[in-house]
């Protein structure tokens, strides 16, 4: 009894820790509608983050996810509207 | 004096271009549509009559640091060529991207004036832009722009090009400090710049609606970008494009055409008499106003199907096709921007084949530059509706099956392709733009249709009109030069050529030299066959494109060329799927830009094209008459090698891992 007690106690203040600290959210996560800050580009390929980057997608811009299309997010960067696929979602890390 | 036009990707460049030069280039409501630089001269009533300036159109990019071919197009010409004055078209309702670039044309010292271009759909928008203060913070001058109707602005613009030539440009911001090779102190810099245009702005610009916050267009497009609805769309508004223009419009406008070239032939027998040897009369009145007339009939077909595709094109509806298509694309190992090459090459596969250039992934572009051709396109129609009307009744099954068969191969060829390069497991990202929607402009549709009808009048009255009458003379004599006698066609020199080529073409049901004469002359141009078909036959008088039909006797065409019907659909089939004309592997040649890819692509072209056409023949055979068709075996033989070498190239790179990390889309 004792011991249920004590995982009942230390399951609430893991997932009260959990909603307090930050958690890694990328664009999958996101939810719609609402302004993000990006934190990082997660990807070991160099070309595609300096695309991004020219859009003006970068750590510390904002970027909104408009809707989900299936696999693919549209979302907003700088007033322009762009399609994305889940991998690319994935690698936006807010 | 020389002006560069550049700017974003779908800002409306090519739209000023053709709108301050009188030309009218290819435009799309879609990134990427502009891959080459094209030249023109400024119209003079613009430029003033003193002055000559010429204009460069050069495809969009989002910086000076190239990731993109076009952008290192950019980069070139602004470097080597330079311009005098450089017009920066900027998309009114995107400064906060667009300027990044602007930034960065001011440096180099060459006079820029901004054309802030779509300022009508910032008016809808109840976007204001302090256009004054914006010249002053950039130190160049702004002019508004809108690319159609009669205050459009070029005045202003060609003016303050004119005013500009010869100043000194000076630069909001500085980054000759930066070492460009340190990519830390690059970026540094990039972020600056992107903060002073973040400042600049918040003070020029005031906005209604948040772009951030969904619109009707998100409504919009979760309707026709959606996983399966939209294909269902898609899939609705393709067959309308094509029932349009093949059943009930063009046709229409075809009647009156081949009435025309029907009185026009009339006329000319009645003025060369019986006095003319008969030889000379059926040259002229056969091969040439025959052969040439039985493809010309078809332009109106060819022209509605242009127009509609400019429409198509330029609402905006294609980015969101590539969205839909993506996920099938991506399980044959490409991405949804490889529709668009496809679609454009249901008109023609040569820009259809020039539009790949937009896919950044090696492997990809080149599959689907490749693949692109297997969409039947314009050249191919009257081949469709020809042997629709004669073997099968004008059934519209026919047309749209030979659509769906081309989409089976392509994602066939794509599949293979991906085994034997052995990429599977390449990481590649799709990103595509989706630009506003607008209501497409009729009148630039109806100028690509009379473009593209212009060029096809060109073609039938130069390399068409030379083929017939090549294949009309070779069907007269033999090599001794004499005039073959009636019955003792065998002895032609046509049929001499085409002959042996017949024999490894009869497990596909049509090893007869008149078959194979109009196949080969397919490569040239694809409306050949049609055209040499009727000069070898001589059936002219029996070709019209009334409703598709033929006017007398489709039975007696068809027993003519001693075809079965499920034989005519093989041959079909082979003139669809093989390599295309020698101008579209011409482009294939310049997008694939590798001998192996390109002769593979050709070599799977041919294969592809056999293999149809042999188990169309042999397996329809069975099923209508319980019998098989001729040369099984020595087909079948042929077929095994040819799938045995592609197993053999899976297996070889099999054993080679390669993950690699590729931008696709």
């Amino acid at each position: 009894m004792e011991h249920t007690i004590r995982t009942k106690i230390m399951t609430t203040i893991n997932k009260r820790m959990k909603t307090y600290a930050s958690e890694v959210v990328n664009l999958v996560k996101a939810q719609v509608n609402r302004e993000y800050t990006v934190k990082e580009i997660k990807t070991n390929d160099d070309e595609l983050k300096n695309f991004l980057f020219t859009l003006g997608c970068y750590e510390g811009e904002t970027v909104t996810v408009l809707s989900v299309l299936g696999e693919n997010y549209v979302v907003s960067v700088k007033d322009s509207r762009y399609c994305i696929d889940r991998d690319l979602a994935e690698a936006i890390i807010v | 004096m020389k002006v560069a036009l550049t700017g974003n990707p779908n800002s409306g460049k090519t739209s000023l271009f053709n709108a301050i030069t009188g030309k009218i280039e290819h435009v799309g409501n879609w990134a990427g549509v502009t891959i080459e630089k094209k030249e023109g001269e400024i119209k003079r009533s613009l430029s003033g009559r003193d002055t000559f300036i010429t204009s460069v159109d050069l495809p969009g990019a989002y910086s000076m640091s190239p990731f993109t071919s076009e952008e290192n197009i950019t980069k070139d010409y602004i470097k080597n060529e330079n311009p005098d004055v450089i017009i920066n078209v900027v998309d009114a309702s995107n400064l906060s991207r667009s300027l990044f670039f602007t930034t960065q044309l001011l440096e180099l010292g060459i006079p820029v004036v901004v054309a802030l271009n779509k300022s009508d759909l910032n008016k809808k928008k109840q976007t204001v832009i302090n256009v004054v203060e914006l010249s002053q913070k950039l130190g160049c001058p702004v002019v508004e722009t809108v690319s159609s109707g009669n205050n459009n602005g070029m005045e202003k613009l060609i003016s303050s090009v004119v005013a500009v030539k010869y100043k000194k440009q000076s630069s909001p911001f500085d980054s000759s400090g930066v070492n460009i090779a340190d990519k830390r102190e690059v970026e540094a810099s990039d972020r600056k710049r992107f903060e002073l245009v973040k400042n600049i702005v918040s003070e020029v610009e005031h906005r209604q609606v948040r772009s951030s916050r969904q619109t009707r267009q998100d409504a919009v497009d979760r309707v026709l970008a959606h996983k399966w609805f939209g294909v269902l769309i898609f899939a609705v508004v393709m067959w309308g494009v094509f029932s349009i223009s093949q059943t009930y419009l063009g046709p229409l406008v075809a009647d009156t055409f081949v009435g025309w070239i029907d009185s026009f032939r009339g006329w000319v027998d009645g003025l060369i008499g019986k006095g003319v040897s008969p030889v000379l009369s059926s040259i002229l009145l056969d091969g040439i106003i025959g052969g040439v007339g039985a493809v010309v009939g078809f332009l109106p077909l060819i022209m509605v199907l242009f127009f509609l595709l400019a429409l198509l094109e330029d609402c905006g509806y294609m980015a969101r096709v590539a969205v839909v298509m993506d996920m099938f694309f991506k399980r044959v190992g490409l991405s949804g921007k490889s529709i668009i090459p496809m679609i454009i090459g249901t008109g023609c596969a040569i820009p259809g084949v020039m539009a790949t250039r937009t896919i950044k992934n090696e492997r990809q572009r080149r599959t689907t530059a490749m693949l692109t051709p297997f969409m039947p396109c314009g050249a191919k129609l009257p081949v469709i509706a020809l042997f629709a009307g004669v073997f099968f009744n004008d059934s519209a099954w026919v047309g749209t099956s030979m659509y769906f068969v081309g989409i089976a191969l392509i994602i066939v060829g794509a599949l293979l392709v991906v085994r034997i390069t052995g990429e599977k497991n390449a990481k590649s990202y799709f990103i595509m733009e989706l630009p506003e929607y607008k209501f497409p402009s009729i009148k630039r549709a109806v100028m690509e249709m009379l473009s593209r009808a212009e060029a096809f009048v060109i073609k039938a009255g130069t390399v068409i009109l030379l083929c017939n009458t090549v294949v009309q003379i070779m069907q007269t004599f033999n090599w001794k030069l004499q005039i073959v006698a009636q019955g003792a066609e065998e002895t032609s020199i046509l049929a001499s050529i085409a002959s042996p080529v017949a024999i490894l073409l009869i497990p596909l049901g049509f090893g007869v030299w008149q078959l194979v004469a109009a196949a080969i002359t397919g490569f040239i141009a694809k409306e050949n066959v049609v055209g040499t078909l009727a000069v070898v036959y001589g059936i002219t008088n029996f070709i019209d494109t009334e409703e598709l039909a033929l006017v007398e006797g489709a039975t007696d065409v068809a027993s003519v060329m001693g075809l079965s019907s499920v034989a005519a659909l093989a041959y079909l089939m082979f003139n669809l799927f093989t390599p295309p004309c020698f101008a579209a592997i011409g482009a294939m040649n310049a997008e694939l830009d590798n001998k192996k890819w390109l002769w593979g692509g050709i070599a799977f072209q041919l294969g592809m094209g056999y293999f149809v056409a042999f188990f169309t023949y042999q397996i329809g055979t069975l099923i209508t008459t319980g019998a098989l068709g001729n040369g099984l075996l020595p087909g079948l033989i042929a077929i095994c090698a040819m799938v045995g070498y592609v197993i053999y190239l899976m297996r070889v790179r099999k054993s080679i891992p390669s993950i690699k990390i590729g931008l696709s889309g």
